[in-house]
């Protein structure tokens, strides 16, 4: 098993679109961080305009948490995307290159190819999200430091001490990368059913683009189906810069999370036990 | 070339597979015995890949069963695969990948340990040791090819499958693919299943051979017998054939004439009459053009090919 | 119309003692208020807003007459504005007209009451009624309505051995409007959720200021007080 999770590890780093999700944060993520450089001031203005009108505050509210915060919050949407570009290509990219007959004609089980492949896919998802947290946390920490964190959650303005904050960072990004990993499950998923990496790649996007637009809309019927969208619980990783913690919630949320994960990988080994592989 | 063993290698019965309405294999049976090269003949499309497919357990039966070194290929699916050795239709790599790496990847889950050294051997067999460093996405479709059978070579199988190893190879590669497999069966007594499209091919290598066509079985024995039938078909092209046909009425030759199309007449007669028939024809002034004896299997594979074509 | 004329002199009358003692109590709070040219003192600020999840933070707060303060801190701290900029010296403009209007207990303390309304158009504070300690010389309560953040209490709780007349905690009471928060930032894919509270119910809240370790009068610098 470990050798066929390093050959899977081997070929998902030995491509070319493995490092486009490296890529891509590598370049926002300073972006993010120039920007904040010369604007971050106002985005702090900005955020707090009201409640300057009645206060006086002092501090280092423009530092590394803050921008990191705003990164995990303005990415959740788009990391999914460059997860599926390797998730969804793990299944059907062999079928396109016809190299199921390569690798399935051997003495393995395809029980356990199936699932090689999927904790390499995981593994990848996972260094994703810790690159992100790499690239947002510690790299900001050298340019801004650290301090407090304001945000703004629904209507209410929350100020957390600087010591309270790491924790709560190290609890989203893992909760992030468990959330990623679903959608790296259904693109498997979907990579399974069909032999060309675009298609799983395409619909789970919609599946979440779709997801993510009947969440937003505030009409009760729409509003009432939202808790069995399982996109509402990826950025469930928010429940960790809630004061207090429910901690409850969040174990809710990972029970969701890890039934997703196991009902699409699940359904993958059943579809893949069976599959007639015909490329 | 007779069977050298009588051992059964691969055994399959009954075996049929369809996929929605189309029929791919039809009440499959076929036995290959410990050295032979097994000839698998059929035109494109005729189930040969399906069934191949299904004996490396790519695809699953509707029915019937298959044995492999006497084993249930669905119940010890691990063992048996441990030794075969295998190309399915074209060969297929991670092109981003150099071709060593390939190898690499494949031996590490042949079942065997397999070292760096025997993995150059195996290029080396196939001329591409020079190359393997090169990505398999710079190689051409006869490198593949030959990569192809390095590959099924590597962890030294009892039983090797190719599936169509000369298609898109040049006439010199056609014969070095043959002659490497006239090497692995004399020298190295392995069982090879060959399938093909091409007749040739398949009466240069094998010993026995089966036809398939639209997923049944048609002709099957041992490759010399059928190829030496005695019975010809043969044909004579004549000036006028509507005279020849008078000629032959009344006579024993009517009944052995098969098929007439334009000034060609096609008969089903033995080597020896073929001088008589022409006598005759002179004798009553029917000019013969020409007399080209085919041989019937030949025929039948040429008309079958067609069909499908 | 002679009615009217005797109405006006009674009123004037009347009012003229009151301003007199309004402005006398206010005068001797400033006096008072003046000993001390300028401090620095320890807080530790305890928010209680509905909206507004703070944690305790400290600071320090620096003073120098007349009116220039400043709030520090290593990390973050929040004080509503008119906590932090209300101080007797303000009173010392005399931009307003007070009126004293009666004595009260306060906290079983005897105070006098004086109604402070200022005088042209740029305040923000349209009445304030204060409770100032004639014997103490001391404000114990100002009570303010303001044109745009409500109202707003402010109590003040002197030691008994201190001779400057600085507090040592005070007690910030608003009621101000919901607020509109900026949504940029906010987008956690839920629309804001739908509150026990009635949507424009206007917000409570508190804020205490405990201040310690005063350093009265050692003539602080300038540039203290400059922003960097």
């Amino acid at each position: 098993m470990f050798t066929l999770i390093s050959i899977e590890l081997y070929k998902i780093f030995r491509k070319w679109r493995t490092y486009i999700g490296f890529i891509a944060i590598g370049i926002l993520v300073p972006i993010i961080h120039i920007a904040m450089i010369y604007e971050g001031k106002n985005t702090i203005d900005f955020m707090t305009r009201n409640i300057q009108q009645s206060f006086i505050f002092v501090g280092n509210l423009l530092n590394t948490y803050l921008i990191s915060y705003i990164v995990l919050n303005s990415l959740t949407v788009h990391i999914p995307f460059l997860i599926t570009l390797v998730g969804g290509d793990l299944l059907a990219g062999e079928a396109t290159a016809g190299t199921y007959r390569l690798m399935l004609t051997r003495p393995i089980t395809r029980e356990k190819f199936v699932t090689a492949k999927f904790i390499a896919g995981v593994i990848y998802t996972n260094l994703l999200i810790f690159w992100l947290a790499l690239m947002s946390l510690v790299v900001g920490y050298f340019i801004f430091g650290v301090g407090e964190l304001l945000i703004i959650r629904g209507d209410m303005i929350i100020i957390f001490e600087k010591e309270d904050i790491l924790w709560r960072f190290v609890g989203a990004y893992g909760y992030a990368s468990l959330g990623m990993t679903v959608v790296a499950s259904l693109s498997f998923l979907f990579s399974s059913l069909v032999e060309n990496a675009i298609g799983p790649i395409v619909s789970t996007m919609a599946v979440i683009i779709v997801f993510v637009i009947i969440s937003a809309i505030n009409v009760d019927l729409l509003q009432s189906i939202k808790p069995y969208l399982f996109t509402n619980y990826i950025s469930s990783w928010q429940l960790f810069f809630d004061q207090p913690v429910d901690f409850n919630e969040i174990l809710k949320s990972i029970g969701i999370l890890i039934l997703h994960i196991l009902i699409f990988f699940g359904a993958t080994l059943i579809i893949f036990r069976r599959k007639d592989i015909l490329t | 070339m007779k069977s050298v063993n009588s051992e059964l290698v691969i055994e399959i019965k009954n075996l049929s597979k369809s996929f929605k309405n189309l029929i791919a294999v039809d009440n499959l049976n076929i036995n290959v015995f410990q050295g032979d090269v097994f000839g698998f003949l059929g035109p494109n499309g005729a189930g040969k890949s399906t069934t191949i497919r299904m004996l490396l357990t790519l695809i699953k039966p509707n029915k019937g069963s298959i044995k492999i070194f006497g084993k249930d290929l669905f119940k010890e699916r691990l063992s048996i695969l441990r030794n075969i050795g295998a190309i399915v239709e074209k060969p297929d790599f991670y092109g981003y990948l150099p071709a060593i790496k390939n190898l690499e990847i494949v031996s590490k889950i042949s079942g065997h340990d397999i070292s760096k050294k025997r993995i150059m051997e195996v290029l080396e067999l196939v001329g591409l040791a020079e190359r393997y460093k090169s990505k398999v996405k710079t190689f051409s479709h006869g490198m593949k090819q030959r990569l192809g059978i390095a590959q099924a070579l590597l962890h030294n199988p009892d039983l090797i499958i190719l599936d169509e190893p000369t298609t898109g190879l040049d006439p010199m590669g056609m014969k070095e693919i043959r002659d490497l497999i006239i090497h692995l069966s004399r020298d190295l007594k392995k069982t090879i299943f060959l399938s093909s499209h091409i007749l040739y091919e398949v009466e240069q290598v094998a010993n026995r051979m089966i036809i398939i066509y639209k997923g049944t079985a048609r002709v099957e024995g041992n490759v010399k017998d059928l190829l030496n039938a005695t019975n010809l078909a043969v044909t004579f092209e004549v000036n006028d054939s509507e005279k020849a046909k008078d000629i032959l009425n009344e006579t024993r030759w009517k009944e052995k004439l098969k098929n007439v199309s334009g000034q060609k007449l096609e008969f089903n007669i033995e080597n020896h009459e073929i001088a008589s028939l022409n006598k005759y024809f002179v004798e009553y002034g029917v000019d013969v053009y020409s007399i080209i004896p085919t041989r019937s299997l030949e025929e039948y594979f040429l008309k079958i090919t067609q069909e499908t074509n | 119309m002679k009615k009217m004329i005797l109405l006006i002199i009674i009123t004037v009358i009347e009012i003229f003692p009151q301003q007199k003692i309004a402005d006398e109590l206010i005068n001797s709070v400033i006096a008072n208020f003046n000993t001390v040219k300028d401090y620095e003192v320890d807080v530790e600020i305890k928010v209680d807003v509905e909206f507004l999840k703070v944690p305790d933070s400290k600071a320090k707060i620096y003073f120098k007459q007349p009116d220039k303060i400043r709030l520090k801190s290593e990390g973050f701290a929040l004080l509503p504005k008119e906590g932090l900029n209300f101080s007797p010296s303000v009173l010392s403009k005399k931009d307003y007209t007070a009126i004293y209007e009666r004595d009260v207990l306060l906290n079983g303390v005897k105070t006098s009451v004086v109604k402070v309304i200022p005088i042209g158009e740029q305040s923000n504070i349209i009445l304030s009624t204060l409770w100032i300690d004639p014997v103490r010389k001391l404000i114990r309560k100002v009570e303010s309505t303001t044109k745009t953040n409500g109202t707003f209490v402010i109590e003040l709780f002197y030691s008994d051995n201190f001779k400057y007349p600085l507090p040592e905690q005070m007690t910030f009471t608003f009621n101000i409007d919901k607020m509109n928060l900026p949504k940029a930032f906010t987008s956690d894919g839920n629309p804001p959720k739908k509150k026990k509270r009635m949507p424009d119910a206007p917000t409570k809240g508190i804020v205490v200021v405990k201040y310690s370790n005063y350093k009265v009068n050692t003539g602080l610098a300038d540039n203290i007080f400059e922003e960097h």
